[in-house]
């Protein structure tokens, strides 16, 4: 028979991960619920999912194509292989923040797992980034952008993208619930950041004070690891991939503690 | 069986609202502490309920009767003191609490599974016996937001109930959907407790309280006032 005994439990580090593998179920769930409640209105449904990034990136080609021609031959492939790393990271951290900060749904209601909606949320937007790859091979198709086998490092680097992007979710997300505004001040900063990291342009564009700054730039490093197997036709080097991984386990690690620490009080804040 | 050890539960409630970074910064820079008022939902309450026991919680608003269901289904973890609690309980706080309304009925009883702690596989083993109780009827493959509220609980208890559990939480869902349901329900609750769950019960109508329950808890401002046979706490309660 099962117990529940409030004082006696493993540590929550520990116990919040046992409880969402009880609840994987839901997980999946939920992820698929928020995909399915996005796209179920829309007269063209999922296929928003692929138009989204080839719209975005004929868009900003036009607005900039003719800038960075000599820089970077095949400036879409460039542009949308940045940017979807960008925006998975940006757009699921955002979501996880204004999904934990309207009320975290049922968590005030009934006893879920606390991290069910961030890992959800993170869970739907690897798919989405997953399924978005296909308007990125149609682009490099079209540019006629050389295919090699360093695309085989892709799953390597999505992984180490996802590690991160769940533990800065679960980071925010904690923000969010204890100070509202963190979600405006977080809009700035993905904003400021959207300019201030090489997406649009190519690194070499920044003045040398500029490119030294950029090592601190958390998503430089993460978007490039995306970027360079698809872009320049090559596995990254070891230090990137190194500081990288250790970058996204520092960050899941420490969103994780932060998170399983204060989830018994988000009940009582939410 | 559930037992409760010198409880408290906590709020800790600004006296004014500081809900972001900007005004605790001022307040920061401006060095004024910030003035919390501690506000104790239930203030070191210690109770046990056999097995099979069926106890009704009484009190005005603001007592600490949803607080005192919530800690015991886990929803908040005590400030202070101990909650153990033996078997799987079934939450009725709120019907429907796990509904996506623009799912499915159908969709909504796996979700409102996996809320409930079931898996994919056991929920598809019971749909049937669930819409057939809840009689939900064709209506089962349409979006919840076409339903009316009945139906809405009438598939929320229907999930919620369908297997025994062995403690029973309930806030105020008895008069669920139209008379027929009522009966239905409140003869799957009966079943319960005499196959013996252990049941609790928030309710404001002492007769209904009476009806169900062999004990009776009195809060009021967080601390018990009474616990013991029904007829005596209730009657003491209505009387004054």
């Amino acid at each position: 028979m099962t117990v529940y005994d409030s004082a006696q439990r493993p540590p929550p580090f520990v116990d919040e991960f046992v409880q969402l593998l009880r609840y994987r179920d839901l997980i999946l769930l939920m992820a698929g619920n928020i995909l399915k409640n996005r796209y179920k209105r829309s007269l063209l449904g999922v296929f928003w999912m692929l138009l989204n990034p080839l719209l975005q990136t004929i868009v900003l080609a036009v607005a900039f194509g003719a800038m960075f021609k000599s820089a970077l031959p095949d400036y879409p492939v460039y542009l949308l292989s940045g940017l979807l790393a960008w925006s998975f990271i940006t757009q699921t951290t955002q979501y996880a923040m204004a999904v934990m900060a309207g009320g975290g749904g049922l968590l005030k209601r009934i006893y879920i797992p606390r991290a069910t909606y961030v890992i959800a949320v993170v869970g739907n937007g690897l798919v989405n980034f997953l399924v978005s790859i296909l308007p990125l091979a149609a682009i490099v198709l079209v540019f006629d952008h050389p295919v090699q086998a360093s695309w085989l490092f892709l799953p390597v680097s999505i992984v180490i993208l996802t590690i991160f992007t769940l533990g800065f979710a679960l980071l925010l997300s904690t923000a969010s619930v204890f100070f509202t505004d963190s979600i405006d001040i977080y809009q700035i900063l993905v904003q400021a950041f959207f300019f201030l990291t090489p997406i649009m342009y190519p690194p070499s564009a920044l003045s040398a004070e500029l490119s030294q700054l950029m090592t601190l730039n958390p998503f430089f490093g993460l978007i490039e690891l995306f970027r360079i197997p698809i872009y320049a036709n090559a596995v990254p080097d070891a230090g990137l991939i190194a500081s990288a991984a250790a970058l996204a386990l520092g960050t899941l690690l420490a969103g994780w503690t932060v998170f399983t620490n204060r989830a018994d009080q988000l009940a009582y804040r939410l | 069986m559930i037992q409760l050890d010198h409880v408290t539960v906590r709020f800790r409630i600004p006296h004014e609202r500081i809900p972001t970074f900007q005004e605790y910064a001022i307040r920061w820079l401006k060095r004024r502490s910030i003035q919390y008022a501690d506000f104790n939902a239930l203030n070191n309450i210690s109770f046990s309920v056999e097995q099979g026991e069926t106890v009704g919680i009484i009190g005005p608003n603001g007592a600490g009767k949803s607080t005192l269901l919530k800690v015991i289904a886990r929803v908040i973890r005590p400030t202070q003191g101990r909650v153990r609690l033996w078997g799987r309980v079934a939450p009725l706080l709120e019907l429907g609490a796990g509904f996506d309304y623009e799912m499915t009925g159908r969709e909504n009883v796996f979700l409102n599974g996996a809320v409930l702690g079931f898996s994919r596989k056991d929920m598809a083993r019971r749909l049937d016996r669930i819409v057939e109780f809840s009689g939900i009827g064709e209506f089962i493959d349409a979006p919840v937001r076409t339903y009316s509220s009945g139906m809405v609980a009438r598939l929320g208890f229907a999930v919620a109930t369908d297997v025994r559990p062995e403690v029973l939480i309930i806030d105020e869902v008895l008069a669920v959907g139209d008379a027929d349901f009522q009966q239905k329900s409140a003869a799957r609750i009966r079943k319960f407790r005499e196959t013996g769950s252990t049941i609790l019960v928030v309710s404001h109508s002492p007769t209904s309280i009476k009806a169900l329950c062999n004990r009776a808890l009195w809060l009021e401002h967080g601390v018990i006032r009474q616990f013991g046979p029904v007829d005596v706490v209730v009657d003491q309660y209505v009387s004054g």
